[in-house]
């Protein structure tokens, strides 16, 4: 046969059906949209809520303002979350699994080209929420005497380490998206998978909030998916942080990569 | 590629249950095969099997000749409609037959045309959830014939159907095979696939039973057996069994006489003056055929199920 069969384009028609899939369903425009608009809303309602007043001089609040403009997206995840497992378990759950898999029979072929489709819609309406809260941040702050003259320059993505905890905090979403994706089809079942990654993501910091010990309350805090993902947002007092922006994002990156591995052993073993 | 399906020792096992048990056939190019057996026969499994989306305990299946797992378009190798309800509600059902497209690498222009020769019209349009059983057939049949397949199998595709939609499905299925196609197509009923069917595959509990030709099949369980009608039923009876004649009645005014030829019936009743019309050597229907062909295999299980308890 003449070249049209080569393993590049076997890949690409498996990433073109399921962006095809993704973009045809009415919910994933809206779960896109509530990401970014959560994150926007929330971050803006909580910038908005904190103010210089309480402290005995503005530059003694000492306050990560980027981090704190940038906080909406510990709910707006929840939609990431969302469509992560969705691309996966909703094919379970209507059985369009096994037309899936018959259209496309190499099974990690599958879940890759999910992976590709699901990382790209996130990226986009991520890098949208994570820009619209910097924005939105950077009017509120200043009324709230978070100045240039206070020692608080005005949020902007080009500022380095605010470039760099905006950027990671689009790489933030997407990892989770990639966490919940690799649950579903481990789990196969929606509801189960996303109990089951909110939780990883929620429980633990929770119960790090409750732990006396320091040295615990640390570890978790290092090895925990959100806690340790989320270090990339920190531009100030880096040397006070249990574990290091990148490093952080890392570990995040490893419970994602870990949750596709699962996934794709599941997928390659078991029956459709 | 040749337009077969083969499987060879196919077995499958859930749990304590043998859903397929050394199941071999070849399904050939040209004729529809069907492929019949009660509920729970392995009918869905063995098809499953057929595409690689249950693994086989033991055994192979070749599409064309080749795994179904190794091929690179496997749309345009074999077209399948397994469960048509396997489609998301919210999505159109023409976005459906576009992913399915894409994932081939298929042209656009086949998607209008499946949604034609489907009969989907204008419903294509409209989001799958809220189709009819018999538009969710229709748009299940439209992805089998996506690619052009030369193998097509379906499972149970007349169940659930108004007799219109059972006829629209049967002179598909008649006019693929008469373009040379492999078709493949099970039920639960044999009366489902009377006249529709040219070679005939019976499974009961996972096992072979028959592997026939539809004619063949019938020729045997008709042989012998002459048909008439009459309004004196009951005289008639008398006489031919007296002649030593087996006669059992068949609707409200037929006779279905065994043992003598019908120039002999025809010069017993003339004989004793007993009206009568429309005699013929009676032809088996499909359904009796299968009657005769599974009792024994029925009776096996019966002594088999009785002795397990
Ligand atoms: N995923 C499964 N898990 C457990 N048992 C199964 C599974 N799939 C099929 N079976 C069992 O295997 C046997 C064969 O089932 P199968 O669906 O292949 O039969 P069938 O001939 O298609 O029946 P029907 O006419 O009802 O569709 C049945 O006893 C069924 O209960
Ligand atoms: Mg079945």
């Amino acid at each position: 046969m003449t070249g049209g069969t080569g393993p590049a384009l076997q890949a690409g028609r498996a990433v073109r059906a399921e962006w095809t899939k993704l973009r045809t369903l009415p919910s994933t425009a809206w779960l896109l949209l509530a990401l970014a608009a959560v994150t926007v809303a929330v971050g803006a309602a909580v910038t908005g809520a904190v103010d210089t007043s309480h402290c005995v001089t503005p530059a003694g609040c000492r306050e990560d303002t980027p981090k704190l403009a940038l906080s909406g997206v510990r709910l707006g995840q929840v939609a990431a979350v969302v469509l992560g497992v969705v691309a996966v378990g909703g094919e379970y759950a209507t059985g369009t699994i096994s037309v899936t898999l018959a259209a496309v029979p190499r099974r990690w072929a599958v879940l890759a080209a999910k992976a590709a489709v699901v990382a790209g819609a996130v990226a986009v309406a991520g890098t949208a929420g994570v820009l619209g809260s910097l924005a939105a941040g950077r009017g509120i702050l200043s009324g709230n005497g978070f100045t240039a003259a206070n020692g608080y320059p005005p949020l902007s993505p080009l500022d380095g380490p605010t470039a760099r905890a905006a950027a990671g905090t689009v790489l933030y979403l997407v990892l989770v998206a990639l966490l919940a994706l690799g649950a579903g089809t481990a789990l196969r079942d929606q509801a189960g998978a996303v109990t089951a990654v909110l939780g990883a993501l929620w429980l633990v910091p929770l119960v790090a909030g409750m732990v006396g010990d320091d040295a615990w309350r640390d570890r978790l805090d290092k090895y925990a998916p959100m806690s340790a993902g989320l270090a990339v947002q920190a531009t100030r007092e880096l040397d006070r942080l249990p574990i290091g922006p990148w490093a952080g994002l890392g570990v995040l990156a490893a419970y994602a990569a870990a949750a596709l591995l699962a996934g794709a052993a599941v997928l390659a073993a078991r029956d459709a | 590629m040749e337009a077969t399906i083969e499987v060879r020792g196919l077995r499958k096992r859930f749990g304590s249950t043998v859903a397929v048990d050394d199941l071999s056939f070849t399904v050939g190019p040209g004729r529809v095969t069907g492929f019949v057996g009660p509920n729970g026969a392995g009918k869905s499994t063995t098809m499953r099997m057929i595409m690689g989306l249950d693994r086989p305990d033991a055994g192979a299946a070749l599409v064309g000749g080749r795994p179904y797992r190794s091929l690179r378009t496997p749309l345009c190798r074999l077209g399948a409609m397994l469960d048509a309800s396997a489609v998301h509600p919210a999505r159109r059902a023409r976005d459906h037959l576009r992913w399915l497209a894409h994932a081939n690498g298929l042209p656009a222009r086949r998607v209008d045309e499946v949604i034609e020769q489907a009969g989907l019209g204008s419903a294509a349009r409209r989001r799958a959830g809220g189709f009819s059983l018999g538009m969710r057939q229709r748009l299940g049949i439209a992805a089998a014939l996506l690619g052009d397949p030369p193998v097509l199998m379906f499972d149970e595709p007349v169940n659930g159907l108004d007799p219109e939609g059972i006829a629209w499905i049967r002179g598909l299925l008649r006019s693929l095979a008469a373009e040379g196609r492999a078709v493949l197509v099970s039920s639960h009923l044999m009366s489902e696939l009377e006249g529709g069917a040219d070679h005939l595959l019976v499974i009961g509990r996972g096992r072979l039973i028959a592997d026939t030709r539809v004619e063949d099949l019938l020729a045997a369980a008709s042989d012998g057996r002459v048909e008439l009608r009459t309004e004196r039923r009951r005289e008639a009876m008398t006489v031919l069994a007296r002649a030593g004649a087996t006669v059992t009645t068949s609707g409200s005014d037929a006779l279905i006489v065994t043992g003598p030829t019908a120039e002999r019936v025809i010069e017993l009743l003339t004989g004793e003056g007993v009206a009568f019309s429309g005699i013929s050597a009676h032809r088996a229907s499909l359904e009796e055929a299968y009657m005769e062909l599974t009792k024994d295999a029925l009776e096996f299980q019966a002594v088999a199920g009785g002795e397990a308890r």
